[in-house]
């Protein structure tokens, strides 16, 4: 029994004894030394944060093919306080057309044909740097940007080079925490019913983000 | 004592905790420690500093530092830089206010700005790059290693997309710049790999092929700001399919470059 006590003891003062020596030794250097260290400040030392990764959610409306939740990733690069590249992913699913579901027994796709997936390169603008007031004493900065961007979309077994158009809305909930809130448009041709067509899917989406 | 009984009860677990506390706290002190560099400190060397709520011209000025003031280098975003005053308020300063500070040895703090030249002696470029291949819509990307200031090794994936196929190509090259320190650099380069092309579902017959693929180069680079280049670019593919003839195509293309 006593040396169990013994033995937790001494863990304690092993444990401790370190940082109670380090506390004094920060103590001493309060007193005895009077910052007489000259540092010269080099601005790479700094920490940057340029970089921003998130993820969102969202409804994302594919013409003739219904609307259905999207979610994805995003990962910006801010080069300067207005510019900034985006490089973006996302997947949804898509539903059946209004010509399949009244003729009952046509299926255009199969289960797997259904699911739609892009990315995209974008280069983002932003336009409206701005405040948002919540109360007297909470104040968030905002962005508002425009986007557009080009990229591929796979869907129905097929790849289709989509442009994308944009504009969105980031609130700084933090220096490096970001809520947004935005909308794209995604533009492609395709022949999926016979004809070419040119389609604008919409989506609308909500996302959060760290820079780092 | 009837605690401490039950706890004797079950030495082998308490055989390991006093290790494990001792660790946790050696571990508390490692990340508590002052190993985390020490502020960046500066003192205002000019009449006064704006400080904005936010890293951009557009947010509004709030406070102000004057002449002597010492402020805390916190972080920095694009040409900002996060300070704070000496009585705890946060705010951005624009970074080119940092040269009319001075540091604790007297000194205003280095600041390096990448310029072309910088980027001749940086190893790693990457770029993306929009297109037309034939016909069809290319996108590219591309990683380059530059080895000496005249010669990039490159690696490039593509996807194009067109009206009766698809291809995806990833190569391998090498690429020259005679004069890279001339704002529009021209360069010239070779590259090989594989293709692979997917001909629409809407046509029948056709089936996926993946074929070798030779291609060349020319195009220039221009110089646009930092870190930053423009490159326009010529390439023609020579396709090594596995029927009678090889099959050529044309490509061009914009893009972006960033050096590292």
């Amino acid at each position: 029994m006593e040396t169990r006590f013994q033995r937790i003891f001494l863990a304690a003062v092993l444990a401790l004894g370190p940082s109670l020596a380090w506390a004094e030794r920060d103590i001493l250097e309060d007193i005895a030394s009077p910052e007489v260290e000259r540092r010269h400040v080099k601005e790479s030392k700094l920490d940057s944060e340029n970089f921003e990764l998130g993820v969102f959610y969202g409804l994302f409306s594919v013409e003739d093919f219904g609307s259905n939740p999207v979610m994805g990733l995003t990962l910006a690069y801010h080069a300067t306080e207005r510019v900034f590249f985006e490089a973006a992913y996302g997947v949804t699913e898509t539903r059946e057309t209004s010509y399949e579901l009244l003729s009952g027994s046509v299926a255009l796709l199969t289960e797997d044909e259904r699911e739609y997936r892009y990315y995209n390169l974008s280069l983002g603008y932003n336009l409206f740097p701005g405040q948002i007031y919540l109360s007297e004493n909470w104040t968030f900065n905002t962005n508002a940007y425009i986007i557009a961007g080009a990229g591929n979309t796979t869907f129905a077994a097929q790849e289709y080079f989509t442009y994308n158009l944009g504009a969105g809305l980031r609130l700084y909930t933090t220096d490096w925490l970001a809520l947004d809130i935005s909308m794209r448009g995604h533009v492609f041709t395709h022949e999926l019913l016979g004809r070419e067509v040119q389609v604008n899917n919409l989506e609308a989406r909500m996302g959060v983000s760290v820079f780092f | 004592m009837r605690a401490a009984a039950r706890v004797v009860s079950a030495p082998a677990t308490r055989h390991l905790w006093a290790p494990l506390w001792l660790l946790a706290l050696s571990l508390g002190l490692v990340f508590a420690s002052p190993a985390q560099a020490k502020p960046l400190q500066v003192s205002v060397n000019s009449a006064y500093i704006d400080v904005y709520t936010g890293p951009g011209r557009g947010y509004p000025i709030f406070h102000v530092v004057e002449r002597g003031e010492q402020i805390t280098l916190l972080k920095r975003r694009t040409d900002w830089i996060k300070v704070e005053t000496r009585r705890g308020q946060q705010g951005w300063i624009q970074r080119e206010a940092l040269r009319h500070t001075l540091g604790p040895d007297g000194l205003p703090p280095t600041m390096v700005d990448p310029g072309q030249s910088d980027y001749l002696a940086r190893r790693f470029e990457l770029g993306v790059s929009v297109g037309d291949f034939a016909g069809a819509d290319s996108l590219n990307a591309s990683l380059g290693y530059r080895f000496t200031p005249q010669l990039t090794t490159e690696l490039r994936v593509g996807q194009n997309t067109g009206q009766y196929s698809d291809s995806r190509m990833a190569t391998l090259g090498l690429l020259h710049q005679p004069f890279p320190e001339w704002r529009v650099s021209p360069f010239f380069g070779i590259a090989a790999g594989r293709i692979k092309t997917l001909p629409s579902a809407t046509l029948v017959e056709a089936q996926d092929r993946e074929d070798n693929l030779l291609q060349a180069s020319l195009g220039t680079y221009v110089y646009l700001s930092r870190r930053f280049f423009l490159r326009v670019e010529y390439t023609n593919h020579q396709i090594l399919t596995s029927r009678e003839t090889n099959e050529e195509i044309n490509e061009w293309k914009l893009g972006f470059n960033v050096f590292f």
